[in-house]
């Protein structure tokens, strides 16, 4: 408990960077869907997980000023927690980073979809756009993240 | 019977995660509601002390190349301003021949803004200007370039700012020289376009954008930007509009708050 509150500082502090120094073209990587999916891949209770991926959500939602929609961080942040506590050990011993960069882009999808509805319909190819650039940038960010802390091993050895 | 289907050993993972979704779901549609907003603006409030920091740092990195900017945009302004000032005479003296109505300056607040918000592609800011200061529901909000957005909550010392760049966002407006009017949505970047334009009105590229006369909240002549291209639409009487905002919404610090005080 210590350690993920701790981690949950971290991940609020960086995404607090991000959007206030590090945007590029409007686009910023979420930080704090990267900590519920690494945090809750060591989670054995899939239903914890979903409640602490929906409550987290909802604090980002409510403390963090995350736009126009109350509720959507909740929404990605329960999905990915589910996704990620349902994994096998022996499977994310081998596919560890790929595990967690298509969680990674399975929030994203959902968060562009409720973001850019709008281009959904009436310009797709724009709407793929967005959807690769928050990809790209949100993995980019990630992965060093993944590296620089040593994420994998901590996860592993929870 | 239903509850020992639903939260049995087996189903209960799955039925924790339909439950979540149905909240958020219900969550996500009632963000419209004012009780909602008013209670994020009011959490939102209370914790703007986390973005202080950054908005210092922020502040001190930008602060010589603003004052650099900003000394260049004095020097055309004041340039400007000399030519603006006969103009003025010139009009005053017409529309007084005329006798037209005067004109109503408008009432502007400053504001900073406190958080840009934690998610991808800017639609909606934190400032620090509430109820306090005069800032009421619908208030336009405009750079020192031209329009960028409305308020949409309001607490005592915090409002929140729905940006044009939110899909949502809608703007009636004008072509100027030739009037023709439409409504402004955004598509990407600094790029908007404006639909329900008659074919048959002249429009060129590099004419000016303006805030329409007979929009709800916003007061006419507001600047918005620069028409950047025309497309032709095959099935239909009207075309689209491509313009440039003047603002770049992802470089904004400081705006500015029009208010009404006779609108409730």
């Amino acid at each position: 408990m210590r350690l993920f509150i701790q981690y949950f500082c971290l991940a609020v502090t960086l995404q607090l960077v991000f959007s206030e120094l590090l945007t590029i073209n409007g686009f910023q990587p979420n930080i704090i869907l990267l900590f519920v999916i690494l945090s809750q891949m060591s989670q054995p209770n899939t239903p914890k997980a979903v409640i602490t991926g929906f409550l987290v959500g909802l604090i980002c939602d409510l403390i963090l000023f995350t736009g126009t929609y109350l509720g959507l961080s909740s929404l990605i942040f329960s999905i990915c927690a589910f996704i990620a506590s349902r994994i096998r050990f022996n499977f994310v011993f081998r596919t560890f980073d790929l595990y967690w960069i298509t969680t990674l882009l399975i929030g994203i999808v959902v968060y562009c979809l409720f973001r850019y509805d709008f281009l959904f319909f009436s310009n797709f190819f724009l709407f793929l756009k967005n959807v690769i650039s928050i990809s790209l940038y949100s993995i980019f960010v990630s992965f060093i993240l993944v590296k620089l802390f040593s994420l994998k091993r901590i996860i592993l050895s929870a | 019977m239903i509850n020992a289907g639903l939260f049995n050993e087996k189903s209960l993972p799955v039925s924790t995660l339909l439950i979540c979704i149905f909240l958020s779901i219900l969550l996500i549609f009632s963000s419209e509601n004012e009780k909602v907003q008013s209670f994020r603006v009011y959490t939102a409030d209370k914790f703007s002390f986390l973005y202080q920091p950054f908005n210092w740092i922020d502040n001190q990195f930008f602060l010589m190349k603003r004052i650099e900017v900003l000394a260049s945009e004095n020097l055309k302004l004041n340039l400007e301003n000399q030519i603006l000032f006969s103009n003025e005479l010139e009009n005053k003296r017409l529309r007084e021949f005329l006798d037209f109505k005067a004109k109503r300056d408008h009432n502007f607040i400053g504001s900073d803004v406190i958080s840009k918000g934690t998610s991808s592609n800017l639609n909606a800011f934190l400032i620090n200007q509430g109820s306090n200061s005069g800032v009421k529901k619908n208030d336009p909000v405009l750079s020192s370039k031209g329009v960028i957005g409305k308020i949409i909550a309001v607490s005592d010392d915090h409002s929140s700012v729905q940006l044009i760049s939110d899909g949502n966002f809608r703007l009636s407006v004008k072509i100027m020289p030739s009037e023709s009017e439409g409504i402004m949505r955004w598509k990407n970047n600094q790029i908007c376009e404006i639909f329900e334009v008659k074919k048959t009105a002249e429009v060129n590229i590099g004419d000016i954008v303006l805030t329409s006369d007979i929009s709800s909240y916003f007061p006419p002549n507001l600047p918005v930007g620069e028409v950047v291209s025309i497309y032709n639409k095959l099935d239909s009487f009207n075309k689209i509009v491509r313009l440039e905002l003047y603002t770049d919404l992802s470089t904004i610090n400081q705006l500015f708050i029009i208010i009404d005080e006779n609108r409730e």
